[in-house]
């Protein structure tokens, strides 16, 4: 059994990890409330944006430019699959809607594979300037990075908890979690809550998408497929605490991390958000068929 | 309902009109003569390169099968086939291996293996329906892709892994006697891949298919009309498990030799896409998907075209399926077709018409 002091910078890398998580799967708890969507392509937008800010910063572009043009690319996808697909399928079970996501995850993954081709041995990173100055907590270097991914998970952890308590577009989307129909009958614009809950899921994509390319690794597979991970914490929150998400993905990202040093299990680590996803899908779902057919009818 | 949309969209446009015993013969006199072709003149007109390929789409019309029996008839939606396949590719090779058996009952074997293993993952699914339970076999999917990216396959290795880690002297995984080349190899997989089929139309025809049917039509309906919903949905679980485990013996033989990169995680949400696309609903859904996931590619990467492009059609292929045509190209291909008849011999009269009139 590794010492304390093996644990300790895991640790950190997944306190910052686990605010990835958190913030990304704020993202998709609130546009599933808004919209039913279960967004799966949430990390290929992401992915795609942060390879399209590789290339602008490698071509000589800006650091903060690279990263503007990264969320306004997963915002403006985003968004536009939501105008174009959401309504058409509003209707449908939201398999459906999870399912057409998955196209659209296809078809992202396909352009990255075509443009940024991996199978030249290529490696490519982002590095953002707050990777190499820091501090260190009882000898354990932090960087800044590692406190913006905590600490921006967190905030928008806890902005978005106020802004579907108080304001009015967050009541409005609360209000369509539980029926869009009637929602629409009392007024509110319902395709404009909507498009809004796209527009800020996408931003949160971006922003995740650089992040993780800093943190992880800037490999369109990889960064596709960590929205699982996301998935995962969502999921355990069953799709609507945005509290729960918080604290799940605080949890996935630490446990996988502090796996790591264990050399007997370290190489399963990357199963704990399937397994604690999985376990938490069979603890919810212990209710009779009947009762849960009407209700979801 | 959750678990029963994707399949209750397409049950809407199926009228099923009784079709005379004609048309039934003719029908297999047709299935008789293309298998008659496939077996005998196809390996003797195409390339090796080709013959493998053809081995791979016996291998995942069989795959396809087996997601087309939970998709299409129970409504069951599982995104973790490849890792089905995984599992029976890896159980076949440890069989091969270990055992000296003849290859029909290794590939028996490997199917009864993982079909009490896919059932054992079922059973606590079957709590879930619809997006939760897909949710969760992408769960299970990737989990079981991490433990074999860290067990290996079996290679010819000692102990209950089987893995040599020494990277020299490893074996192929043996091919059955009597299919030892390629061409025979694909004769032997299309035996299989029909078999497969033959044993899930015996499925559908009969008491579990109309089970399966109400199901998928409402959960509360069939239970109401007698039907043990657990047990018909784990038999489900059960033969399909079952057809993608003797597919996954079938792979191992084919290949000789097993990675995990060969079964990546995006593998199966493609399959999915895919057999959305050729169509859950039939039998020979399960075909096209085959050839549209292995041939296909095949194809274009003779023409130095990039896969990659096969990958975006999948995705608005998705799109389109689920938006338009829920029962896929296998249903959407023949009424297009049709209507473009009509639509010609419409214009072919109307004009026709109009020149009698000049």
């Amino acid at each position: 059994m590794p010492s304390w002091q093996d644990f300790q910078p895991f640790i950190v890398t997944g306190l910052a990890l686990g605010g990835v998580y958190a913030l990304s799967g704020v993202g998709m708890v609130v546009l599933y409330q808004a919209t039913g969507v279960v967004y799966l392509a949430f990390g290929a937008v992401g992915a795609m944006g942060a390879l399209i800010a590789w290339s602008l910063i490698n071509a000589g572009a800006p650091g903060w430019a690279g990263w503007l043009v990264c969320v306004a690319f997963s915002a403006a996808v985003t968004l536009g699959y939501g105008t174009l697909f959401g309504p058409p399928l509003a209707k449908r079970d939201p398999l459906v809607k999870a399912t057409a996501t998955l196209g659209l995850l296809l078809v992202l993954f396909g352009v990255m594979d075509l443009l940024w081709t991996t199978s030249g041995g290529e490696s490519r990173s982002i590095t953002l300037p707050t990777d190499n100055s820091g501090f260190s907590v009882s000898g354990v270097q932090v960087d800044w990075t590692q406190v913006i991914g905590f600490g921006l998970g967190l905030a928008i952890a806890a902005a978005t908890a106020v802004f579907l308590r108080y304001t009015k577009l967050g009541t409005a989307m609360r209000a369509m979690a539980n029926d869009r129909e009637i929602t629409a009958t009392l007024g509110v614009p319902v395709r404009r809550v909507e498009a809004a809950a796209w527009l800020g899921c996408g931003v949160l994509a971006g922003v995740a998408g650089i992040l993780l390319a800093d943190m992880v690794a800037l490999d369109a597979t990889t960064l596709t497929f960590l929205v699982i991970y996301t998935l995962a914490a969502a999921l355990i929150a069953r799709l609507r605490s945005i509290a729960f998400t918080f604290l799940a993905a605080i949890v996935i990202g630490l446990v996988q991390n502090l796996l790591t040093p264990i050399s007997s299990v370290g190489n399963y680590n990357d199963m704990t958000p399937f397994v604690l996803a999985a376990v938490a899908l069979l603890v919810f779902s212990r209710r009779s068929v009947v009762s849960r057919s009407r209700e979801e009818t | 309902m959750a678990g029963t949309a994707v399949a209750a969209a397409g049950t809407r446009q199926r009228p099923a009109p009784r079709r005379p015993a004609r048309g039934t013969l003719a029908r297999a006199a047709v299935i008789a003569a293309l298998l008659l072709f496939v077996l005998l003149a196809l390996p003797q007109l195409i390339s090796l390169y080709y013959v493998d390929t053809m081995t791979q789409v016996a291998v995942y019309a069989m795959v396809a099968l087996g997601l087309g029996v939970l998709v299409g008839r129970v409504g069951l939606v599982s995104l973790g086939q490849v890792a089905v396949l995984a599992v029976g590719a890896w159980v076949a090779a440890r069989l091969l291996f270990a055992t000296s058996q003849p290859f029909p009952l290794v590939l028996l074997e490997t199917g009864l293996i993982t079909m009490a293993a896919g059932t054992l993952l079922g059973l606590p699914a079957l709590r879930l329906r619809g997006l939760y339970l897909a949710l969760i076999t992408l769960m299970f999917a990737g989990a079981i892709a991490i433990v074999l990216d860290t067990t290996n396959f079996p290679n010819g290795g000692h102990g209950f892994l089987g893995y040599n880690g020494s990277l020299v002297h490893i074996p192929p995984i043996r091919r059955p006697s009597i299919a030892g080349s390629d061409p025979a190899y694909f004769r032997y997989s299309v035996v299989v891949a029909v078999l497969l089929f033959l044993l899930a139309y015996v499925h559908i025809r009969t008491r579990p298919g109309r089970a399966w049917a109400a199901i998928r039509q409402s959960e509360p309906a069939a239970l109401a009309a007698g039907i043990n919903t657990t047990f018909y949905k784990l038999w489900a679980f059960a033969l399909a498990s079952f057809i993608t485990g003797v597919a996954g013996g079938v792979y191992a033989g084919a290949v000789h030799y097993l990675y995990s990169l060969d079964f990546p995680a995006q593998d199966s949400i493609i399959l999915f896409a895919v057999v959305l696309m050729g169509g859950a609903y039939s039998l020979w859904g399960a075909v096209v998907a085959a050839l549209l996931l292995e041939l296909l590619p095949a194809v274009l990467n003779n023409w130095g075209v990039s896969a990659d492009w096969l990958t975006i059609l999948f995705g608005i292929g998705v799109l389109q399926v689920l938006t338009t045509a829920p029962a896929g190209l296998a249903d959407q291909v023949p009424r297009d077709l049709a209507r473009l008849g009509r639509l010609l011999r419409r214009l072919a009269t109307s004009g026709g018409a109009r020149e009698a009139v000049k």
